[in-house]
């Protein structure tokens, strides 16, 4: 893949919901950035950085987390290629969580400056970027009422189920059979779980024939069965805007 | 019409001056939008999930709270908002809301037509960053919500939820005492901690007990804020404003 064509599958997303013009895209397309590989687990940004550059993920996965004062982390959301890990972090100066890479990953850096000028001058691809962080704000809403109001076996599920959606939504995979590179500990932190309840729950999901996970491959025979597992309803993903 | 309320959306440009400088002309054009005073009882509902809204409204007085409900009926509340706070821009580039806002007290709003405001942000680039840099704020806090309730205990969730409404109504200088109004039912609170009301019950009495709150009806104050901001591990990074070092 050329590196132009690379930013353009950002930009195909946002044509998918808004009107986005020829000299918008060439504007996106035309930005400076630097590619850079991430190893596993690396970090991206942490919290309490000044962040100057906003990145995008173009393959692998990522996530962010926050860590508590007693070490405990818990995991805020998963991230795959085609969205933007740190255009938060960047517009707000200061970063408040952590990103860091799930997997192997390779980015584009965008310096915070040329963004901020292609926002101001196209103002569909600042409505572009701005809708991008209002979806990941209704996710986070999501995750707030998965963690508060959920059990177990509903809390995993429905991660389960919103990973799924995503990376079908993105061209990333297809039913029934998904990558999958989170561990136990990773599930657990983003299900505020403990690792033995979560693996109990895994194991439970699969004995009741709804999942299997084998080396990093989720395969999901029967989508119905489990959403209504995990209490999944897609209107929060906004997918049919 | 809206005479008695000719400076009504002072607040909201105040708010929005918070996170993003605005020239006075700027704040002049957010004065002068158009809108619509309206008073509401608690509970009134200003949007439903599934709605497509066509207009934004703007909290004058009073606090309203964002919620969702599960499959089951089991509620969540996602956010506490306080005057000068937009209620609807979360949703402004989304057709379709995903979650419910509801008053939690008596109130006061002004409906702003979503049309007028994107012809405000499409006129005033300024204005638009600092209503974008608002909904990153807003994002902030669901993260932390989400960090809350899955990764604190009770007695500190509770304690954060606290710290965070009283540290929010200093940075917008609704409040400069540190006695603050909460008018917020324990069955409330519990929903917004992922908690049982019982559960709720226990943990104020026992921060009660150990004086790190005393209530008076809908009035709570914290006789040491440093002692209160330790129990709950609250660092108002999160919330992106000036530090107040109080």
């Amino acid at each position: 893949m050329t590196d132009a064509s690379l930013l353009g599958a950002l930009f195909r997303r946002w044509k998918r919901r808004l009107r986005l013009s020829e000299e918008d895209e060439a504007a996106v397309v035309n930005l400076t950035w630097a590619r850079k590989q991430y190893q596993r687990d690396a970090y991206l940004t942490r919290e309490g950085e000044h962040v100057k550059a906003c990145t995008v993920l173009l393959q692998g996965f990522a996530y962010r987390q926050k860590v508590l004062s007693d070490g405990s982390r818990q995991i805020i959301s998963f991230h795959i290629p085609g969205e933007f890990l740190d255009i938060q972090n960047c517009l707000l100066e200061v970063a408040d969580h952590n990103v860091q890479a799930l997997t192997r990953c390779l980015v584009a850096i965008v310096p915070k400056e040329l963004l901020l000028q292609v926002m101001s001058a196209r103002p569909a691809v600042r409505q572009a970027i701005w809708l991008d962080s209002l979806l990941d704000a209704s996710v986070f809403r999501e995750w707030v009422v998965n963690v508060g109001r959920r059990d177990a076996k509903q809390r995993i599920a429905h991660l389960l189920c919103e990973l799924a959606l995503r990376m079908e939504a993105a061209g990333l995979g297809h039913k029934p059979l998904f990558d999958f590179p989170l561990t136990q500990e990773q599930l657990a932190d983003a299900t505020g779980l403990t690792a033995v309840h979560t693996n109990r729950t895994l194991q439970a999901l699969r004995k009741s024939g709804l999942i299997a996970l084998t080396a990093s491959k989720l395969t999901i025979p029967d989508w119905d069965a489990l959403a209504e597992a995990g209490d999944f309803s897609e209107r929060y993903l906004h997918h049919s805007v | 019409m809206n005479a008695p309320h000719e400076t009504a959306l002072q607040l909201l440009a105040r708010k929005l001056n918070l996170h993003h400088r605005l020239s006075d002309a700027d704040q002049l054009a957010i004065l002068g939008l158009p809108h619509k005073i309206r008073r509401l009882e608690a509970q009134s509902y200003i949007l439903r999930e599934g709605d497509r809204p066509d207009r934004c409204a703007v909290l004058l007085e009073g606090y309203a709270f964002r919620h969702k409900l599960t499959g089951e009926g089991a509620r969540q509340i996602l956010a506490i908002n306080i005057p000068g706070e937009a209620l609807d821009f979360q949703n402004l580039f989304l057709e379709e809301a995903d979650h419910n806002v509801q008053m939690l007290s008596r109130g006061i709003i002004a409906d702003v037509q979503r049309e007028a405001i994107e012809a405000l942000i499409a006129e005033h680039s300024e204005i638009g960053r600092a209503i974008l840099i608002t909904t990153l704020v807003e994002a902030s806090i669901f993260r932390e919500w989400v960090v809350n309730i899955g990764q604190r205990d009770s007695r500190s969730r509770i304690a954060h939820l606290l710290c965070e409404f009283a540290y929010r109504l200093n940075a917008q200088a609704l409040n400069t005492s540190a006695v603050y109004e909460l008018p917020i039912t324990q069955e409330q609170l519990a929903d917004a901690t992922g908690l049982t009301p019982v559960h709720v019950n226990r943990v104020l009495q026992a921060l009660q007990r150990e004086g790190l709150i005393e209530r008076d009806r809908r009035m709570i104050r914290f006789p040491s804020w440093e002692r209160m901001r330790d129990v709950a591990d609250f660092n108002p990074r999160y919330l992106h404003t000036v530090d107040l070092a109080s």
